[in-house]
């Protein structure tokens, strides 16, 4: 007898046949990186999730037109970056006011576990196509020609946001990064 | 050995990302051997990215789940187009119609009859054959009682 892991695409059918159990299975496989790509881009706790469960409702209504099973992350992270620019276009004005008030400095000091918070705030600086490539990349790994299906947009477009991205992140925390290896040290 | 222009140098974001081929990987990584000022670049990359790492995961406020409901259920026409939805309309055709294509019931006499007739030819057809089997016994009797009064001549 083979055992073999129960694979996204045995679920994708299952939940294609109507299967509410194995479309469950696969969003408990998904939903933490999903809420914590559109927690960083719409930073909120409680839209991220909102948004989350709107983009496991769409995909599921929409598993009959997926083409190829294989490529479900790219097609789901799709329908969450649609969602989450659909939200930050209807709350734009709420979102500028509540950006603006960031610190200009990070202080260079950090303790290594307080680098989490200054990265959240490194990101925070980007502008929100630029943060969504470094999720895209960095956190959820996609190939460029991934990312561009993702974004609908041309590799050269991905990889403009996400240098000029990696630029700004450079020059904001890797003194930061090296002053709290002195520390360690 | 430093970079001279900087059309040649490698993309060290793509080099530091993965995003290189193999040869361009290859040639990016003998160059970096030689560069004092490449080295020094991808190191700033590479801690950046390290330092980009250091950012937490969170956990979900609460899990998604969906409960089996109408809402979610494939409409009849998706049900219709499903395999084994079609394979068991199918069967169920080939069923009415083998039993539409059955004839009407026979009445009993009618039935009775017909056994009676058959029965009667088996046995008439088995008469016969008894018949010549006597017929051919008498032959062969006749024969063997010959040719013993012959023997007893030709003693």
């Amino acid at each position: 007898m083979i055992f073999r892991e129960v694979e996204d695409p045995d679920l994708i059918a299952k939940a294609r046949r109507g299967d509410v159990e194995a479309y469950n299975l696969l969003i408990s496989r998904w939903e933490k990186r999903v809420y914590n790509y559109l927690l960083r881009l719409v930073s909120n706790r409680e839209d991220a999730m909102d948004v989350s469960q709107e983009v496991f409702l769409k995909a599921y209504q929409s598993l009959p037109k997926l083409d190829d099973p294989a490529r479900f992350s790219g097609w789901l992270f799709r329908i969450a970056h649609n969602e989450a620019f659909s939200l930050l276009r209807r709350k734009r004005p709420e979102t500028e006011l509540a950006g603006e008030p960031r610190p200009d400095n990070l202080n260079p000091r950090l303790l290594p576990m307080e680098l989490s918070l200054a990265v959240e705030t490194a990101l925070g600086r980007l502008s929100a196509d630029q943060r969504e490539a470094v999720l895209l990349k960095v956190y959820q790994g996609f190939k460029f020609e991934e990312m561009a299906d993702i974004l609908e947009c041309p590799v050269s477009t991905v990889k403009s946001r996400l240098y000029t991205a990696l630029d700004l992140l450079k020059a904001t925390l890797a003194p930061m990064h090296k002053a709290a290896l002195r520390g360690e040290s | 050995m430093n970079c001279i222009s900087p059309e040649s140098k490698p993309d060290w974001k793509a080099y530091v990302l993965r995003e290189l081929g193999q040869d361009a990987h290859r040639q990016a990584e003998a160059h970096l051997a030689t560069c004092s000022i490449c080295h020094e670049e991808v190191a700033t990359l590479r801690l950046t990215l390290d330092t980009l790492s250091m950012l937490r995961e969170e956990e979900m406020p609460r899990r998604i789940a969906f409960v089996s409901d109408k809402v979610f259920e494939p409409r009849w026409w998706q049900r219709a187009f499903s395999p084994t939805f079609a394979a068991g309309v199918l069967v169920a055709a080939a069923i009415l119609v083998h039993g539409a294509m059955r004839p009407s019931e026979i009445p009993q006499a009618q039935v009775d009859a017909a056994v009676d007739k058959a029965v009667s030819q088996v046995e008439a057809r088995h008469m016969q054959e008894v018949r010549a089997m006597y017929e051919q016994l008498e032959v062969r009797d006749k024969q063997v009682a010959n040719m013993y009064s012959n023997a007893v001549l030709i003693r």
